[in-house]
């Protein structure tokens, strides 16, 4: 489903942001990126977006080629993927049912597929009752809700979220952890950046463990941080 | 569903930021104003011309001791010019007849002209095709042994096509830099209306909306700014073409200044045209190295 090989991202010439990672995560699978600020997590996650390009290596995303693949395809690749960022990106002038339609729209839905399948996607996260309001009436954890509706509407193969409960305290955090678990189970692939140990460790995924753009650990059914022995099991 | 939205896209853009679109509309409307005026003013300046050029006459005073046929083969050689549209032989005694008219109250010059008949030659008077073959007509003739004397209204026609290309250039130039202010303008807006809806456009790239559909609206509303200035302009020469023949109309000539419609529907069209291309332009300046993905 995604496969990095060999990729660095060095900006400037000088930042080194990722370096040499090769990575394959499997249909199916849920991955915790985690690791300290600046370890290259985000920039994984923009790198797997089609968001920045690699410096060396290549990347593929969804069966296509985010390395060679020409611009105007970009959106294309990108209707594929959905996205769930820390600070949940809604349109404050949007009411919740707006923000979700949104991205159904932008991409030349018909109109009744939108009209049944915001609801439905909006009942999955639990907000039925709130489409009508505006993101300012909702809550942190409600609002990361609705961002997650958004990157679900359109029933994406994987989704990439960046720090989705970094604004969230921990018992919101669980909510969301348990939607993007149930979304997953669903046969979405989630690759989730975070440094929320409570989370990664009850979770008990797979985790990636960046240290200065490097791979130092990749563990199945891992915790966040290292086990004493063998730091590297593939 | 989709172009409604595009639409509706742009129409809010329009909204969000008046002032700026105002002023780029607005400089829109002065250059296209003075393109559309000068095109207006050229047409009564040719119309002007025209009239001139029928009144252009090179005149070959005779010498004296030329017989009438004489004059009758030199007349027909002339005609068959190929810059030569008519030829009229003007006898002695009609110059003569056309003195007394011009100066009917010095009547001591006339006394002096009748006194000696030799004074004033009789002449051909050569209607060229075009005013500007004046030049060729007067070549050819000096040449020609019987005759005295070709006198042309050269400075004055020259005159009148130098100040009529000056004002070309000079409207040129106006146009350019107008041209050139209202795209920036233009491009302006667009800038700010790109800033405005900085989030909307990340989320509509993350979500997957096509390059296409994410610039259309922006487009949309350079080609609406140029369009309506345009248009705007096109109004406002008209209105300002019809009240300048209204004005002349009550001098000698009524309805030789009226600019005929279909002049003004044709150059009117090409003029909203190049509005609708300014904005397109301005759209295009706009975004250059925004909206990339």
């Amino acid at each position: 489903m995604i496969r990095l090989q060999d990729v660095s991202k060095i900006y400037d010439g000088a930042t080194v942001a990722v370096s040499d990672v090769s990575l394959e995560i499997q249909k199916g699978e849920f991955v915790f990126l985690v690791g300290p600020s600046g370890s290259g997590k985000s920039t994984l996650i923009r790198l797997m977006l089609r968001q920045e390009l690699p410096t060396h290596g290549q990347i593929w995303v969804a069966g296509k080629q985010t390395t060679t693949l020409p611009s105007w395809k970009v959106p294309l690749l990108r209707r594929s993927l959905g996205t769930v960022f820390q600070d949940f990106k809604l349109l404050p002038n949007k009411t919740v049912h707006e923000n979700v339609a949104f991205a159904l729209e932008v991409i030349g839905r018909p109109r009744h597929v939108i009209r049944s399948q915001v609801p439905q996607v909006l009942k999955l996260v639990g907000l039925a009752t709130k489409a009508d309001r505006l993101p300012t009436q909702l809550s942190g954890g409600e609002q990361q809700r609705v961002s997650i509706a958004r990157a679900f509407v359109n029933r994406p193969l994987i989704i990439l979220a960046d720090e989705p409960t970094g604004n969230l305290d921990p018992a919101t955090s669980v909510g969301i952890m348990r939607l993007l678990d149930r979304i997953n189970r669903s046969g979405t692939t989630v690759v989730m950046a975070t440094h929320d140990h409570a989370i990664v460790d009850a979770m008990r995924r797979r985790v990636v463990a960046l240290e200065r753009g490097r791979v130092v650990r990749d563990q199945s059914r891992g915790a966040y941080e290292t086990p004493d022995q063998d730091p590297v099991e593939a | 569903m989709r172009l409604q939205y595009l639409l509706s896209q742009a129409i809010s853009n329009l909204r969000r930021n008046g002032l700026v679109v105002f002023a780029a509309v607005v400089s829109v409307l002065v250059m296209l104003t003075l393109v559309f005026g000068t095109i207006v003013l050229r047409w009564s300046i040719d119309q002007d011309i025209g009239r001139w050029d029928d009144n252009v006459r090179v005149i070959a005073f005779l010498s004296d001791d030329l017989t009438l046929e004489d004059i009758d083969t030199l007349q027909q050689d002339i005609q068959g010019w190929d810059q030569v549209n008519g030829i009229e032989y003007f006898s002695k005694a009609e110059a003569l007849e056309e003195f007394r008219e011009l100066f009917t109250d010095q009547q001591s010059l006339i006394d002096v002209v009748e006194e000696d008949p030799s004074i004033l030659p009789a002449s051909l008077r050569i209607r060229p095709v075009a005013a500007a073959d004046y030049s060729a007509i007067t070549d050819r003739l000096v040449v020609i042994p019987g005759i005295r004397e070709v006198s042309a209204a050269d400075e004055a026609i020259d005159a009148l096509v130098a100040r009529s290309d000056r004002l070309r250039t000079f409207s040129v130039w106006i146009v350019v830099v107008l041209g050139a202010s209202a795209v920036v303008l233009i491009a302006n807006t667009i800038r700010i209306a790109i800033f405005a809806r900085r989030d909307e456009i990340s989320i509509m790239k993350l979500v997957g909306a096509g390059n296409w559909f994410v610039r259309i609206p922006f487009f949309l509303e350079g080609i609406m700014e140029g369009l309506v200035g345009a248009a705007l302009s096109v109004a406002l020469v008209w209105a300002v073409s019809g009240s300048i023949a209204e004005l002349f109309s009550t001098s000698t000539d009524p309805g030789a200044l009226m600019v005929p419609v279909d002049f003004l529907i044709r150059n009117g069209l090409l003029i909203i045209g190049f509005g609708g291309l300014t904005g397109l332009m301005g759209s295009a300046f706009g975004m250059w190295g925004f909206l990339r993905d």
